[in-house]
């Protein structure tokens, strides 16, 4: 009697995959988002340390709609296209072959829809501060609180802006002492790595703390 | 970041429209992320030159659906669109990836990833700034 399931050889069982030898496999892809308002200087990060110039993509947002997926209903004239920055890095020294895939994400809300594509299974999220327009901050960074995607800040140091020091922008943005709050240029390569391990550790905090279940909150993250 | 004028959004969507066929909806569950392969498959007559675009890309390297929407200058559903042909025809392909690779959507990636990257990343930028960890 036939069994059901195809053997691992079966040509079936890659049907639509890629022909190449397994020792080829794609590199695993880890998203990380960078979120800011306009000037914030999202571009400027992703582009320091992404291996191709930042790409501007566009998408539809069609208004009073989730299904982001769908061109149905663009015929209402009310649709409208977002860009957002792609940018890419391979990552082949890692433990396992990696890419790491950056949006740069628009920061007005009324991009939710887009908010949520793009921070679906990502790592975390840089918000980057600019401290002449602090406010736009507050709307970033209680969408990433509500959807419980780990986040650090970053604090852009523009020319001739008030230098704020990292403690007073957590107190301006009313965040918990458990999110990283460090100062940063975007145009530096180095500055913007570090950023991103700081991201990736806290993100890796925030991993082992969510599977302790009941645990007070607090008492091991503000440890 | 940009939102055009009226009169811009009414012909890209103009433009997409055509370029899709009037189709509004992918055949194929991709995300943004969702990377491609060129596959045996040959394109049929009368597809979009975009198409061939897409095809000439993924021949030089595994291309995501969001690198080859920000190529074309194309809204992503419409890259959609076109990339679900392609895969159907077999011109494309999504390619195996590493075991390790179930990333779980949902939930984020695991532990194990998140200590891989961070590796990956010290290793590739050694100067990267030590910022203190908070918490
Ligand atoms: N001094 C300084 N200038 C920056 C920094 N980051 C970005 N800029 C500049 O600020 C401007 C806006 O940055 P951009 O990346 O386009 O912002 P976006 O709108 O968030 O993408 C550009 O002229 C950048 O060169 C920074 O960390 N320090
Ligand atoms: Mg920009």
């Amino acid at each position: 009697m036939p069994s059901p399931t195809p053997r691992p050889d079966d040509p079936a069982a890659v049907l639509r995959t890629s022909p190449r030898p397994h020792a080829d496999a794609a590199p695993t892809v880890l998203k990380i988002v960078i979120a800011g308002g306009f000037g914030a200087g999202k571009t400027t990060a992703v582009g320091a340390v992404s291996e191709i110039t930042p790409l501007s993509t566009e998408e539809y947002l069609t208004e009073a709609s989730a299904d982001v997926d769908s061109l149905a209903g663009i015929e209402a004239k009310r649709t409208t296209t977002v860009a957002f920055d792609f940018g890419r890095l391979s990552l082949p020294d890692a433990p396992v072959p990696l890419e790491l895939f950056l949006f740069g994400m628009p920061g007005q809300d009324r991009f939710v829809d887009l908010w949520y594509d793009l921070s679906r299974g990502a790592v975390g999220t840089v918000v980057l501060v600019d401290t002449r327009r602090m406010e736009s901050s507050f709307t970033p960074v209680s969408f990433f609180e509500d959807i419980g995607l780990p986040f650090v800040v970053a604090v852009n140091q523009f020319d001739g802006a008030h230098r704020y020091q990292p403690e007073q922008v957590r107190t301006a943005l009313e965040l918990p002492a458990s999110v990283p709050v460090v100062t940063c240029d975007a145009r530096d390569p180095n500055h913007v790595a570090g950023v991103l391990l700081t991201l990736v550790g806290h993100a890796v905090k925030n991993a082992s703390a969510s599977r302790v279940h009941h645990a007070p909150t607090t008492t091991f993250q503000d440890a | 970041m940009s939102t055009h004028g009226r009169a811009a959004e009414e012909s890209t969507f103009v433009r997409t429209y055509t370029l899709t066929r009037g189709r509004t909806r992918p055949r194929h569950l991709l995300g943004l992320a969702t990377v491609l392969d060129a596959g045996p498959g040959r394109l049929g007559p009368a597809q979009a030159e975009e198409c061939e675009e897409i095809l000439a890309l993924c021949r030089e390297r595994r291309r995501s659906v969001v690198e080859l929407a920000g190529r074309l200058g194309r809204p992503v559903t419409a890259v959609k669109v076109l990339v679900s042909d392609l895969l159907d025809a077999e011109a494309l392909v999504v390619p195996l990836t590493h075991p390790y690779a179930d990333t779980g959507a949902e939930s984020g990636p695991s532990t194990q990833l998140l200590a891989a990257l961070s590796a990956g990343l010290k290793r590739k930028w050694p100067d990267a700034i030590a910022y203190p960890q908070a918490g």
